[in-house]
C-alpha cells in the first residue's frame, strides 16, 4: 500500500508496447519504486533502459499494462488529475511555446496552473531573473537559440508549488553557467521539502544532486541506494593520473607496461584505471612518478560512471 | 493544492490560443482578414461576370450573395484547419505532451480549444457579413443574424473535431499538409461554396450532396438569405449533427490515444 509520506510508490509496473505482437516490447519489467518526500533520486540507465517510459507512466502521459504507480498517495490512472497537480515536468524534448515571447510563455504557464495574476507577475520575474532571460523577456521562443529555449523551459517549473518534480535530462543544451543555476535551482527546491525525480546522462550531475541513485537497464531496476552505497560498489576501482612536462616515447612504452584495467593518454596525461584489489594505487603512482619531470597528479575513488560502467558490464569508453 | 477549477483552466487554454494569434500577422491574416478579402475580390470579380445572377433552388440572386454563405463555411473551415493544425505545432515543439501534465482534464483542454474556435470564428462571421452587408450590399435576414453565426461557429466545431483526428493520428509534417490540402482542395470544389449545384452533373451532385462542407454552406446560405428548401436543409442539419458527434468520438479517442 502507498503511504501518504512517500512521495513516489511504484510496485510491480510493467509496461509492453505492441502486446502480443511479433515486435512486442517490455519497456518496463516489475519496477518498483519509492521515494520519499523531499529526496532527489536520480534514473540512470543507458539508452532504451525504460526510463522515459517510466517517467511517461508517472506524469500520466501513458497507461500502464499493469502494476501501480502513485504520486502523493494518487494513483496515475484512477487519480490522474490529483496527480498533474501534484507534478510538474521537464521533457527531455524542448517544449516552449514558440509563437510567444518568454515573459508571455511565463504567463501562461502560470494560468495553467492557478497562480493569481500578482503571482505570475512576482515569480515570472524572479525566474526570468533566476535563469538570466532579461534581454529575452520580449523575444518570442522562436527567435532563440536552442539554449535559451531549454532555458525557458526548466525556468518554468521553479514558478509553481508542485510537489513533485519531474526533470529529463534537465540540462541538456545548456551552457555552463545555466546548468549550475539549474542545478543550484533543484538542490534549493529540494531543501524546501520539494521531491525531485530526475534522468541524465550526466552522472556528475547526478553525483552532485541526488540523494539516492537507481540504475535501470531493459527496464528492470538493477540497482538502488544512496550515492555512498552505490559507490562502495566499485571500492576497489582507483584512478590515477599523472601530467608529464613532456610525454615521451619511453613514457609512453613504460606506461603500457603497468597491468590496468584501462589506460587512457590525452596529451602529457596519463590516466590509469586500476583495480586496488590486484595492484597498489602508491606503487603504481609511485612508478608513474619516476618516469619523468611532472606537473601534476591525482588518486581518486570510483565515481558514478564506474560504477554504471561495472553494473552495466562495460569498460569506460 | 490549489483547488480545481474547470472554468479556470478552459479560460487558461483560451487565453494562450488568444495570444498566439493576437501576436501573430500570420493567424490575424488567415483567420480574420483572409475570408473578407475573398468576398471582395470575388465581389469585383465574379458578381460583375454573373450580371444576371445565379439560380438557386428556383431563385435567382446576386453572386455576391449567393456567395456570402461560401466565404463563411470555407473560413470555419480554415480556422478549423489552423486550430486542428495546433496540435500539430504543439507536438513538434514538445509543449503538446507537457500541456497533457498541467492540472487539467483532456475535456478542459479540447473544450477551452473549442470555445475559442467558436469566439473567433463568431468575429470573423460578423467581419465577413459587415463586409458583404455594406461594401457589396448583400440583403441578409436580420432576424435570423444570430443563428447564422451559432451555425458557423457550430460546424466549425465540428471541423475543428473532424481536421484534429488527423492533427493528432498523422506525426510527419509533409503528410499531414498534402492530406489536409487534398482534403480542402475535394471538399470545396466538390460541394455548394463556389457554384450552385442545380445544374451540375450527376455525379457531381452525388458527390457534393455527400460532403458534409455542402450541408455547412448551404444551411449558412438558408440562414443569410434564405436560399434552399427548409426541409433539405433540416435534413442537412441532422446530417451534420451525425458527422458532428461521430467526428466528436474520434477527435476524443485520437487526443487520448496521442500521448
Amino acid at each position: 500500500m502507498p503511504q501518504r509520506e512517500h512521495a513516489i510508490h511504484i510496485s510491480d509496473l510493467v509496461k509492453v508496447y505492441n502486446s502480443g505482437g511479433t515486435d512486442e516490447v517490455r519497456a518496463l519489467d516489475d519496477f518498483s519504486l519509492t521515494v520519499e518526500r523531499g529526496h532527489i533520486t536520480g534514473l540512470l540507465g543507458p539508452n532504451g533502459a525504460g526510463k522515459s517510459t517510466l517517467l511517461k507512466i508517472l506524469t500520466t502521459l501513458l497507461p500502464k499494462t499493469s502494476g501501480s504507480a502513485h504520486i502523493m498517495g494518487f494513483d496515475v490512472e484512477k487519480q490522474a488529475l490529483d496527480v498533474r497537480r501534484s507534478i510538474c515536468l521537464v521533457l527531455q524534448q524542448n517544449a516552449v511555446e514558440q509563437y510567444l515571447t518568454v515573459e508571455d510563455n511565463f504567463e501562461t504557464f502560470g494560468r495553467f496552473h492557478g497562480l493569481s495574476k500578482s503571482e505570475r507577475r512576482e515569480r515570472g520575474d524572479r525566474v526570468i531573473h533566476a535563469f538570466g532571460l532579461e534581454a529575452e523577456r520580449r523575444q518570442k521562443a522562436i527567435d532563440l537559440s536552442g539554449g535559451y529555449k531549454r532555458r525557458v523551459q526548466v525556468a518554468k517549473v521553479f514558478m509553481i508549488d508542485a510537489p513533485v518534480i519531474f526533470l529529463d535530462e534537465a540540462t541538456t543544451g545548456m551552457d555552463p553557467i545555466n546548468k549550475r543555476a539549474t542545478i543550484d535551482a533543484v538542490a534549493e527546491e529540494a531543501r524546501r521539502g520539494r521531491t525531485i525525480l530526475l534522468t541524465t546522462h550526466l552522472l556528475d550531475e547526478a553525483e552532485e544532486l541526488c540523494d539516492s541513485i537507481v540504475f535501470i537497464d531493459k527496464g528492470r531496476k538493477i540497482l538502488e541506494g544512496d550515492l555512498f552505497t552505490i559507490k562502495a560498489l566499485a571500492r576497489n576501482i582507483v584512478d590515477v593520473s599523472v601530467t608529464y612536462e613532456t610525454l615521451t616515447p619511453d613514457i609512453r612504452d613504460a606506461v603500457e607496461r603497468i597491468p590496468a584495467r584501462k589506460r587512457e593518454v590525452q596529451h602529457s596525461t596519463v590516466l590509469l584505471t586500476i583495480d586496488s584489489a590486484t595492484a597498489s594505487p602508491h606503487a603504481v603512482l609511485g612508478t608513474l612518478l619516476d618516469l619523468g619531470p611532472t606537473l601534476a597528479f591525482e588518486v581518486r575513488g570510483a565515481t558514478l560512471e564506474d560504477v554504471f560502467m561495472q553494473v552495466l558490464g562495460k569498460e569506460k569508453p | 493544492m490549489r483547488a480545481h477549477s474547470p472554468f479556470r483552466n478552459v479560460a487558461a487554454v483560451m487565453y494562450r490560443e488568444y495570444k498566439i494569434r493576437i501576436t501573430s500577422f500570420t493567424w490575424l491574416f488567415y483567420d480574420l482578414a483572409l475570408p473578407a478579402f475573398y468576398l471582395l475580390l470575388f465581389g469585383i470579380g465574379l458578381n460583375t461576370a454573373f450580371t444576371g445572377g445565379v439560380a438557386v433552388g428556383g431563385a435567382v440572386i446576386s453572386y455576391n450573395a449567393f456567395f456570402l454563405a461560401g466565404v463563411l463555411s470555407m473560413a470555419g473551415f480554415g480556422i478549423a484547419i489552423n486550430t486542428s493544425y495546433g496540435f500539430f505545432v504543439d507536438r513538434d515543439n514538445g509543449i503538446f505532451y507537457e500541456f497533457l501534465t498541467y492540472p487539467m482534464t483532456r475535456g478542459e483542454f479540447l473544450f477551452g480549444k473549442i470555445l475559442f474556435s467558436l469566439c473567433i470564428t463568431t468575429v470573423q462571421s460578423a467581419i465577413t457579413v459587415a463586409i458583404g452587408v455594406a461594401v457589396l450590399r448583400v440583403q441578409i435576414s436580420l432576424p435570423l443574424l444570430p443563428l447564422l453565426f451559432l451555425a458557423n461557429a457550430v460546424c466549425t466545431a465540428g471541423w475543428f473535431f473532424c481536421l484534429s483526428i488527423f492533427a493528432l493520428r498523422i506525426r510527419r509534417n509533409d503528410l499531414y499538409n498534402t492530406v489536409i490540402n487534398v482534403a480542402y482542395f475535394v471538399l470545396m470544389f466538390a460541394s455548394s461554396i463556389f457554384f450552385p449545384l442545380d445544374n451540375s452533373p450527376a455525379w457531381l451532385k452525388i458527390l457534393a450532396g455527400a460532403n458534409p462542407l455542402t450541408w455547412h454552406t448551404d444551411i449558412l446560405r438558408y440562414l443569410s438569405v434564405g436560399t434552399g428548401e427548409a426541409n433539405t436543409v433540416l435534413l442537412q442539419c441532422a446530417a451534420y449533427a451525425v458527422f458532428a458527434v461521430a467526428v466528436f468520438i474520434g477527435g476524443v479517442r485520437a487526443l487520448r490515444a496521442s500521448a
